[in-house]
């Protein structure tokens, strides 16, 4: 009683510490604050202690009832002192233990004090039922006040209805099987009041507890299983009371706090919760409400957790026990109020700042705001306008709205599935769309190739119509003369008439005819002639000629007229004559008449002659002009022959240089072959003598060794001789002088193979003759069928087999000795018998051909 | 203390329970590793400045996410605002890295219209003894949803902070190539430059902590 003194200035401290705090709520707290302190308090003071949202709760309440009301609220005054003072020291959020503690440490006063409490709450425990029923109101109050720490097992247990469950005998069975959860809720265990010592360390006895406890659960309740968040709910519960207690207050809580209905897998009453706050936040805090979607900080960011934790993890653990404790009476109201109360006493704050800093606050400045007057957070919670029937109404436009959400899903689903089978409709149509636009591009080109069609039909059409016309207008007309010569009728000398027209154009036609083939032979002849023409050169000359022959003519032409001009001259002066011969005849005598017709004959003799001379002259010019013609043919045909002759010539003269050219070829092949004929026989030659000079050389040897023979076979008598006459000394001698005709005999051998080795050589070098010899007899011979493929080494018309036997001879030397053998004096015969140089010589090339 | 930003981006980080998104993000935005943290109940909110280039800063406001399954039904609603995301498997359990695929389907539902740039992230690579998944295996997974693969460790503090700024960078592109527009009512994408007024957590909570009741 002495305390009193002191609360006001705790409590009025709130008041100047938080000026902040929205100016609706600060009358509020003195006003409740002091007249609680005094425990002689009046019921006036008691009921204005009580919230104005539930003033109904104490008006009923006994004096004595309040008194021990107001020592408890004296009892949680201490009580909060004393956990801020602990918590201050521990630091620690989730202090739970600090009731307890506090306990133990309280002063004399608050002991006191709590025994009072504890004897209350004894009784309460104990006469229950008759609390609830009759008390119920004293009851609610002092559970706001907060139940004594002891007390919390059996109390919520008694409120949940939760201390006599058939579920709890199930409880050890549920333990020894296995739930699906068992992995999830092993991992969230140890991240649970991990800072909390009753669940500090792997293996701890809270983790354990809390482990079997949310397995049971979630084997007891399928649907729900799991749900991360109601271990802390558990959580708390172990801290109170023995695990399998617990497990029946959960199951409690989830089956009647709405709890259930939170945790389900599809957690719609979590969305209905938000909802529901969000309208009592648009109600009663509009100004944040703007400020709060302005910034687009969403209700569920903050408030989930305050649902499904009841504020465990969001406010330290001493708060949030107080509120879980009103939670067990009231239900989720409290959460919603306790919410509502948080933000209406941050308001001024939040709506100063932008997401982040709104999102700090929320996370570091709210949660410890309370630690120190949980009941003002209490008392706040209580003037938040409420109203059940409300939030009823709420539930049900909620519940409408999300059945029209679901029905909207499943619309838009039903949409979906339509949308897609239009789409694939909309495909098969565009397809169906692309081949009918081919269809008519296709049909519009045959369409076009149609008309054109149609067009040239109709121009044949008129051509038809307009010959069809002309056609119908020579009928007429055929008509008509058919008419006209119906009307003439035929008559007899009509149809002669028209024979001998017929027979005459016939014979005309024959003419014609003929003359057409005439015409037809000269063209033919003509071009003959055109083609036996000479070329332009002969052309040039001939016009030329033709020309002087014109000039020619021209001359002649001249001498004509002029000699015509005498024969007029002449015939006038014979008129003159005549005349003067007529005129005197006619006068004069007869006489006179005689010698004028002398004269006339004369004349006319001479006139005659003259003519005569004149035909002669044209007989002439005739003939020279053919001369002229000969002349030009004969010409024409030399110069014709001369180009013939020119051809001639240039072809020979071809031939003559290739000819030339081949016979130098050949003389120089001839020059190279006399070059190495005479090489070869200088060779040879020199071969003989050397071989004749060893001859003799050996020959000559041959004596010596002869001689010496013939001295050894002496000396060797002599030995004989001698040996008899004394045996061991001629025996040696004898031995010696056989060695040494042994060596000797080895010498002569020797040289005999010396002499052997030349004499082949020397043979192989007089062989070539003789194979030259082999040559001539190989034409006869069989072998000679091998060698056609050699012809064209041969450079001269040279029997191929020739070359044949030298080869042979030289590829196969025991062949060569065989005939060498065999056939050397026939060899010889033969090359006497032929002797034909080119061969030899051919076979001299071919050899010379194979050396190479 | 004003900050200056070309732009913010706003990313959302999702996965199986228990692999560890929390623990990345307050690595990347607090520098610090917690051995145990609160399971995720619902979303939790962070926000980072990340210099890409010099001088070019990007404001990251990331969303943390509960990964249990029942939780979509509240994570749902952020996809819708978010231009990236960082998809995370633990690499030492192979269920998480076989729901990547649902994941990215749960996404891809609830992103419509606007599209997400997500980053595959294989968590706790330091438990090298526990792997179960081959990166080889992760890379090839992501190859064939045309993401990038990074593998991270909070604890060791290893790759965190390329993956955030990998993602950063290429949504950076993606919004300089005009892929990615900004848009009235959508948030995942804002154009900054305008300095906000931003208290830093110390700042705030030195003037309203105490509270004497």
């Amino acid at each position: 009683m002495s305390l009193p003194s002191s609360s006001p200035e705790r409590e009025g401290l709130p008041q100047l510490e938080c000026p902040s705090s929205p100016s609706g709520m600060d009358p509020d707290p003195p006003s409740t604050g002091s007249p609680v302190l005094s425990p002689d308090s009046s019921s006036h003071d008691a009921t204005l202690s009580a919230p104005a949202a539930s003033p109904a709760d104490s008006e009923n309440l006994s004096p004595d009832e309040l008194e021990l009301l107001a020592k408890l609220e004296e009892q949680n005054r201490l009580l909060e002192a004393d956990s801020k003072s602990m918590r201050s020291m521990s630091g620690s959020r989730r202090n739970s233990g600090s009731s307890l503690v506090s306990s133990s440490s309280a002063s004399s006063n608050l002991s006191h004090l709590e025994e009072d409490t504890w004897i209350l709450w004894g009784r309460i425990v104990n006469e229950w039922e008759e609390w609830r029923r009759k008390k119920d109101k004293l009851l609610k109050e002092l559970i706001r006040k907060g139940i004594p720490h002891h007390f919390r097992a059996i109390v919520w247990q008694l409120l949940g209805n939760a201390t006599d469950m058939p579920v709890k005998n199930q409880y050890s069975e549920l333990l020894k099987m296995s739930s699906p959860c068992e992995k999830l809720i092993r991992r969230d265990i140890a991240r649970t009041y991990p800072e909390h010592e009753f669940f500090k360390g792997q293996d701890s006895l809270g983790q354990e507890v809390l482990f079997n406890v949310m397995k049971a659960y979630s084997l007891v309740d399928r649907e729900v299983g799991y749900c991360q968040g109601s271990a802390f709910i558990v959580g708390l519960l172990l801290m109170q009371m023995p695990e399998e207690e617990a497990f029946c207050v959960f199951v409690r809580l989830m089956q009647e706090y709405r709890l259930r209905e939170l945790f389900k897998p599809s957690m719609a009453e979590l969305g209905l919760c938000i909802y529901q706050f969000e309208y009592l936040l648009q109600e009663q805090l509009p100004e944040l409400n703007v400020h709060f979607r302005s910034q687009s900080f969403h209700t569920s960011m903050y408030a989930s957790s305050w649902f499904l934790t009841l504020f465990l993890t969001f406010l330290p653990l001493p708060v949030a026990t107080r509120i879980f404790d009103i939670f067990m009476y009231e239900g989720l109201e409290i959460i919603f109020r306790v919410g509502l109360a948080i933000l209406q006493y941050n308001q001024t704050d939040l709506i100063q700042l932008d997401m982040e800093g709104m999102s700090q606050h929320f996370q570091k400045v709210i949660p410890h705001q309370f630690d120190s007057c949980t009941d003002k957070l209490i008392l706040r919670a209580y003037q938040v306008k409420y109203n059940p029937k409300r939030m009823k109404k709420l539930e049900k436009e909620y519940t409408t709205i999300k059945n029209k959400e679901m029905e909207e899903q499943i619309e838009i689903k039903r949409l979906r599935t339509e949308n897609r089978l239009l789409k694939q409709r909309i495909e098969t149509l565009e397809k169906e769309s692309a081949a009918l636009a081919d269809r008519l591009i296709q049909g519009q080109v045959t369409r076009a190739q149609e008309a054109e069609e149609n067009y040239v039909i109709k121009r044949e059409l008129a051509v038809v119509r307009q010959q069809c016309n002309t056609a119908s207008e020579s009928l007429e007309k055929a008509l008509d003369t058919i008419r006209e010569l119906q009307e003439q009728k035929y008559t007899e000398p009509f149809v002669t008439n028209l024979q001998t027209q017929l027979e005459q154009s016939r014979l005309h036609e024959a003419e014609l005819f003929g003359a057409l083939k005439e015409m037809q032979d000269k063209v033919l002849d003509l071009e003959k002639r055109s083609s036996c023409l000479p070329d332009e050169n002969n052309v040039a000359a001939l016009q030329e000629e033709l020309k002087q022959i014109k000039l020619r003519e021209l001359e002649t032409l001249r001498s004509f007229r002029e000699m015509q001009d005498t024969v007029t001259d002449l015939n006038q002066r014979w008129q003159l004559h005549m005349s003067r011969g007529s005129s005197t005849g006619g006068g004069g005598g007869h006489w006179k008449e005689s010698p004028k017709k002398n004269a006339m004959n004369e004349l006319q003799d001479k006139l005659m002659t003259v003519r005569l001379r004149e035909a002669q002259a044209q007989a002439e010019l005739r003939e020279v002009k053919l001369k002229a013609l000969q002349l030009e043919s004969q010409n024409q045909i030399h110069s014709k022959l001369n180009g013939r002759n020119d051809q001639e010539r240039s072809a020979l003269q071809d031939r003559l240089q290739m000819l030339a050219n081949q016979n130098k070829a050949l003389q120089a092949q001839l020059n190279e072959m006399k070059r190495k004929q005479a090489e070869l026989d200088c060779k040879s030659k020199e071969e003989v003598m050397a071989v004749r000079l060893r001859e003799a050389d050996s020959m000559a040897a041959m004596a010596e060794l002869r001689q010496k023979v013939a001295d050894l076979e002496i000396q060797k008598e002599e030995g004989l001789i001698q040996g008899q006459l004394n045996h061991s000394d001629s025996r040696q001698y004898i031995n010696a002088l056989r060695d040494q005709i042994a060596e000797l005999k080895n010498e002569i051998r020797q040289m005999r193979g010396h002499k052997a080795a030349p004499s082949s050589r020397v043979s192989s070098g007089g062989g070539s003759a003789n194979y030259q010899d082999l040559c001539l007899t190989s034409p006869t011979s069989a072998e000679g069928d091998y060698l056609s493929s050699d012809e064209d080494l041969l450079p001269s018309p040279l029997p191929p087999n020739a070359l044949y036997p030298s080869l042979s001879s030289q590829c196969h030397p025991s062949a060569r000795l065989d005939s060498e053998g065999s056939t050397d004096s026939e060899a010889e015969e033969r090359v006497l018998t032929h002797p034909d140089p080119q061969q030899l010589y051919g076979s001299m090339v071919c050899a010379e051909a194979l050396d190479n | 203390m004003e900050t200056i930003w070309l732009y913010q981006f706003r990313l959302i980080v999702i996965g199986d329970s228990t692999v560890g998104k929390s623990c990345l993000i307050r690595r990347f935005t607090e520098g610090r590793f917690a051995q145990v943290s609160d399971p995720t109940v619902g979303v939790d909110f962070f926000s980072r400045l990340v210099e890409i280039e010099p001088g070019k800063r990007i404001k990251l406001q990331i969303w943390d996410t509960a990964g249990q399954e029942r939780f979509r039904s509240i994570t749902r609603a952020y996809y819708r605002n978010s231009v990236g995301g960082l998809l995370l498997f633990d690499i030492t359990n192979r269920r998480s890295f076989t729901n990547v695929h649902n994941w990215l389907e749960e996404a891809q539902s609830h992103v419509q219209p606007h599209n997400i740039v997500f980053l595959l992230v294989g968590h706790k690579c330091d438990l090298e003894a526990q792997r179960q998944v081959s990166q080889q295996e992760a890379e090839k997974l992501a190859g064939a949803y045309g993401m990038r693969y990074v593998e991270t460790s909070a604890r060791e503090s290893i790759n965190v902070e390329k993956a955030f700024v990998d993602l950063t960078r290429d949504i950076f592109a993606l919004v300089q190539s005009g892929d990615i527009k900004i848009q009235d009512g959508w948030e995942g994408v804002k154009s900054g430059i305008v300095p906000n007024t931003v208290h830093s957590s110390e700042e705030v909570t030195k003037g309203n902590r105490q509270c004497y009741c």
